[in-house]
């Protein structure tokens, strides 16, 4: 990839590790010009910067051996930069309050200009929200690309829903390209560069920090014409994304949760605020006045009962569906792998069941 | 004057012919025993003299040499002190020569003989090397009298054995008993019908025994695992006669034989999670002992907490699941025990304990759930064919009066579903469903196009491993055998599919 001067400019700005988002932004004019200005802002950077500090910052962006070796890492590792000045830039971010001023990518970045819905949640989901969201993730993906961070969990639940069908994902990374946290999503975060688009405010090799989570949390609401939250606790990473998606003016929509479970808390919470509550896709798709054809595999009489049962039973244990439907449990296990292969229902544990929404 | 008398020594299993030599001369007073015995046959010196002058009997004051043949064979414990005590009287002109008698005990200093370690194993292999006749402890009676076409004196003092052999007193040889006699008089502590609910989990044992499958039962703390896994000897079939001889070969040399003399019921042992390498598989430096698993022998051999066990010590367990013994090697030579137990593991479903509980909600991340899962290694998983999930039960559950089927009834469909297995796999050289390798799968349990595709979806949608798709074959022929099918029918395939809780991705 080729860079003009300015975007290579902006390119080495970003490497600058001292340089904090506000110092890049003020050097910058506030995003007007690509070639930031430090005697303007020498009075604002000594603030937070030392002399020497201010000094080598400025010696470094003006040192050509140092821009070139910015841009051969880049170069090497097949690390794409789309800068705020790029064409590839999504207007979407552009619009919000603290767009990031270099986008390092990997993978498609066509996608980053597509139509796009986040779909997040928090490590800790239960194993019915883990299956809905998995589903409704390659129904979105009908339509949208689906963005999410790369956690284990609900974001890597909706990852891996979308890529099963066939959609386009952009997973945004809370550090920089070429590490991989959590480490157990190396193949996920493979698979992602290569069918879909990995991308990250961070240079390259940047490990994550605790505070990169809720920043990146900022940029998935702001790629994303609308929020899923699919599962979140009472203080969790998904409700800073849908803060963000309140603040930035998207639509926000929340999986609903009976009440005293922690992993729903959060949902709760903001369905009680402005987000739509949502059931199935059909929820979400209205509010973009798009269609969604539901087509059913057919279900065998036996399956149609077991469900039935299911609903009516308190917590979903098997024995509970057997005694309803008057059948000693094992001949009713047949019914339930069968229902589960077709994606109807999942195992919660405990020889529990979920059913699916459909 | 030179004597010799037969006795035997114990290595691991087998006996081995050992004879005391005795020489009695004139000269400096001395009393010597070559032939590599290890402290506490050196120690029976003492004994024996104490044990000789007590019975009423001399001591030669002479110079006596006492030899151990093989010279070359390390002798261990206590059995010598009787032959020895014999033997020195008959070098001193005490006794005669007892060439057709083979002797075993320890004695005490009074003269009383003590029961020793291994003797049915010691007696079975001198009956097989030609001798008839034995003198025994009394406290080993009970063992000795199931061995037939022998004569086994079980006396109570070196006196008694002296009056014996010098024609003295007359004593009867032990009475021979009937195993199956004995078995009526024995049963477990548990059964089924004390387990309430639990329907899947009890179904799943079933199957278990009934194919000879390993089992892994995970749920949440206090929901009845361990109760469980003890009512699995209650259903399984009957030992035979020669089953029990093997057991109670591995229990008596181990010194843990019940005052029946023989085990009746299959062994079900539960090793603690700090249990090492050595003491589940065998070993020791100079004897080497049977561990859990041989100790387990035809019965159980439950891991609660499977994966709080040493990584090292379950891996120890994947050759002895597959050949059914184990072969313990030591520079002291090697030793072969047998092990064929049915393994059956417990674990809570992640580090918290609350997966899939009702009551409780789980704090586990993914990420630690997979790490506590994967601390189980996949080719272990492997060879554990069941992986079921125990009910996170209610109190209503617990105190619910509804019958339940008392283990006799299970054991019934257990035996009916193991003799179809025994007659499909008369030529084979297996008895059970669980042992089948890849040929006998392709050769029995042909799969109909239905099933084939049921199995099919079941793989793309669950994503189960390709090491899954042999296990769930398996079971699904043993559900077939259960419900008297030739055929497997989807729905055997669709249970067995249920039976894959911990297969993960």
């Amino acid at each position: 990839m080729t860079y003009t001067q300015e975007e290579i400019n902006l390119i080495v700005l970003s490497d600058i590790a001292e340089l904090t988002y506000k110092a890049r932004r003020a050097l910058l004019s506030d995003l007007s010009s690509a070639s930031p200005d430090f005697e303007k802002c020498k009075n604002f950077l000594i603030k937070t910067l030392s002399d020497g500090v201010y000094n080598k910052v400025k010696a470094s962006f003006y040192d050509a051996e140092y821009r070139r070796e910015v841009l051969r890492l880049i170069e090497e590792n097949g690390v794409k930069c789309v800068t705020y000045f790029s064409d590839f830039y999504p207007e979407s971010l552009k619009n919000t309050d603290s767009p990031p001023i270099v986008l390092y990518c990997k993978g498609d970045v066509s996608l980053l200009k597509s139509d796009c819905f986040a779909v997040v949640g928090s490590r800790r989901t239960l194993p019915k929200a883990l299956a809905e969201c998995k589903k409704i993730s390659g129904e979105l993906s009908e339509k949208f690309t689906v963005v999410s961070g790369i956690a284990e969990g609900a974001d890597s639940a909706a990852l891996e829903g979308a890529l099963g069908c066939g959609g386009k994902v952009i997973s945004v990374l809370a550090n920089g390209l070429g590490k991989v946290y959590p480490a157990i999503n190396y193949n996920l975060q493979q698979r992602i560069a290569e069918k879909g688009l990995l991308i990250s405010e961070y240079p390259y090799g940047y490990p994550p920090k605790p505070y990169y989570f809720p920043e990146r949390n900022r940029i998935i609401a702001g790629l994303s014409r609308g929020v899923l939250v699919v599962s979140a606790g009472i203080k969790s990473g998904a409700l800073i994304t849908a803060e963000y998606a309140f603040e930035y003016d998207r639509e926000v929509f929340a999986f609903p949760y009976s009440s005293g479970v922690t992993s729903g808390a959060g949902c709760n919470k903001l369905i009680k605020t402005n987000a739509h509550l949502t059931e199935n896709i059909l929820d979400i798709f209205a509010e973009f006045g798009l269609d969604f054809n539901v087509c059913d595999e057919p279900l065998e009489k036996a399956e149609l009962e077991f469900l039935d049962a299911l609903q009516a039973s308190d917590g979903g244990f098997l024995y509970d569906v057997a005694q309803k439907l008057g059948k000693r449990v094992f001949d009713i296990l047949p019914v339930a792998s069968a229902l589960e292969i077709k994606g109807l229902i999942v195992k919660c544990g405990g020889n529990r069941y979920s059913m699916v929404n459909r | 004057m030179l004597s010799k008398i037969n006795s035997f020594a114990l290595v691991g299993l087998e006996g081995m012919p050992v004879e005391v030599e005795t020489d009695i001369n004139k000269g400096m007073v001395s009393y010597d025993l070559v032939g590599l015995p290890d402290a506490a046959v050196k120690e029976s010196k003492e004994r024996v003299r104490s044990a000789i002058k007590n019975s009423l009997l001399k001591f030669p004051v002479n110079k006596i040499t006492v030899n151990l043949a093989p010279a070359d064979v390390r002798k261990e414990g206590s059995y010598y002190d009787l032959p020895l005590a014999l033997s020195i009287l008959v070098a001193s002109g005490q006794l005669d020569a007892q060439p057709d008698f083979v002797f075993l005990g320890e004695l005490a200093l009074d003269g009383a003989l003590r029961p020793v370690a291994g003797i049915l194993p010691l007696l079975i292999s001198a009956k097989d090397k030609g001798f008839k006749k034995f003198i025994v402890p009394a406290g080993n009676k009970n063992e000795a009298s199931y061995i037939e076409g022998i004569e086994v004196y079980a006396l109570q003092s070196l006196r008694e054995a002296y009056d014996f052999l010098s024609g003295v007193s007359d004593i009867p040889p032990v009475p021979a008993r009937s195993y199956s006699a004995g078995k009526l008089k024995r049963s477990y502590d548990c059964d089924m019908s004390l387990v309430k609910g639990q329907k899947i989990a009890k179904r799943a044992l079933e199957i278990a025994v009934a194919g000879g499958h390993n089992i892994l039962l995970s749920g949440p703390p206090g929901t009845g695992k361990t109760m469980l896994a003890r009512c699995i000897p209650t259903i399984m079939p009957d030992m035979t006669f020669e089953e029990a001889l093997e057991v109670t070969k591995i229990h008596s040399v181990a010194g843990e034989l019940s005052d029946d003399g023989i085990v009746f019921l299959r062994p079900f042992r539960t090793p603690h999670h700090t249990a090492t390498t050595v003491s589940l598989c065998g070993g020791g430096t100079s004897k080497i002992r049977a561990g859990e698993i041989s100790k387990a022998h035809k019965g159980v051999l439950f891991l609660d907490e499977l994966p709080e066990y040493q990584r090292s010590a379950l891996e120890s367990l994947r050759q002895p699941l597959e050949d059914r013994v184990i072969t313990v090697t030591r520079s002291g030579g090697a030793v072969t025990f047998p092990a064929d137990f049915m393994l059956c593991a417990s674990m809570n479903p992640c580090p918290c304990g609350n997966y899939g509980s009702s009551a409780k909600e789980c704090t586990c991340t993914p990420a630690q759930i997979q790490k506590y899962r994967s601390k189980i290694s996949g080719p272990l998983l492997d060879r554990i064919d069941l992986h079921v999930e125990v009910d996170g039960v209610g109190y209503e559950h617990l105190s619910s009066d509804a019958a339940e089927e008392t283990s006799a009834e299970v054991k019934a469909r257990v035996e009916r579903a193991r003799a179809i297995q025994r007659e499909r796999f008369s030529d084979c050289g297996i008895t059970v469903n669980a042992n089948m390798g890849e040929r006998q799968i392709k050769e029995f349990c042909r799969l109909s196009a239905e099933s084939q595709n049921v199995l099919k979806s079941a793989f793309e949608r669950l994503h189960l491993s390709a090491r899954a798709r042999s296990r769930i074959i398996k079971v699904a022929r043993t559900i077939a055998d259960l419900d008297f099918s030739e055929s497997i029918l989807p729905s055997h395939v669709l249970e067995a599919v249920s039976y894959r809780s911990a297969d993960f991705k």
